[in-house]
């Protein structure tokens, strides 16, 4: 089950990096925030990956709601951020 | 193309997360001694919650629920359970923060004295970081002067 866990997480990685070509390359802002927001759902799953290669699943739970919370708040204020008028 | 008007999603999912993240940044605080977690990190989940509140609802409609003089006296009561606590260990002829003097109070042993004062720590920790989380956040966004009280200072200025 290890191997499997971690071959699941490396390929999660590969699609983190093929997410970060938007980031870098979006034309405009909107798809730059809709792709961090992207990039921050993986880095959920990633952790749990980890938490479950270290066997300690409950620590990593907790740190990874935490992270999912401070991402959607983040994503909300960035958006605001943009409405406002210039 | 930008839609400017009610946010009915984010009002809506922010009134419904709302009460769970505050639920969630207690059992943070309160599990701090196991789990990762504490006062600092509950804190800042705690204040997350009402600054989700102030950007979902803008500053006009929630500020009944974030008023500044509440926020303020908020961190002084943290502060003062944290070293009200030291001092407390101090007068029961200890160190500062030595909590195992806590157990001539408590009637435990040192040892749950010890757990008990880490605890009362934390929740002053938890609450003043809370405030000032949401005290910095609308310094900021409002750039020093909160938008009711320009008008109240213009009036009070013509009148004198």
């Amino acid at each position: 089950m290890q191997t499997f866990f971690l071959a699941v997480a490396l390929g999660i990685c590969f699609l983190v990096f093929l997410v970060l070509y938007r980031v870098v390359y979006g034309p405009g802002v909107f798809n730059r925030v809709a792709a961090i927001s992207a990039v921050g759902t993986k880095t959920l799953i990633i952790l749990l990956i980890v938490g479950f290669l270290y066997q300690r699943v409950d620590m990593f739970v907790d740190i990874s709601i935490v992270y999912a919370l401070l991402n959607f708040i983040g994503c909300v204020a960035v958006a605001k951020y943009l409405e406002m008028e210039r | 193309m930008i839609y400017r008007g009610e946010d009915i999603i984010i009002r809506t999912i922010s009134r419904m997360l709302i009460p769970f993240i505050q639920l969630y940044g207690l059992y943070v605080i309160m599990h701090g001694h196991y789990s990762p977690g504490g006062g600092f990190q509950g804190g800042v989940i705690l204040g997350a919650s009402l600054i989700l509140l102030l950007l979902a609802y803008g500053y006009q409609d929630a500020k009944s629920r974030v008023p500044e003089k509440l926020l303020t006296v908020f961190s002084g009561v943290g502060v003062f359970i944290y070293a009200g606590t030291g001092f407390l260990c101090l007068v029961l002829l200890g160190n500062f923060l030595d909590y195992a003097m806590l157990a001539k109070i408590l009637h435990t042993d040192a040892a749950h004295a010890r757990s008990l004062g880490i605890l009362s720590v934390e929740i002053g920790v938890g609450m003043a970081v809370m405030a000032v989380m949401v005290s910095i956040f609308l310094d900021i966004s409002t750039g020093g002067v909160l938008p009711g009280e320009e008008e109240e200072k213009q009036k009070t200025a013509e009148e004198a």
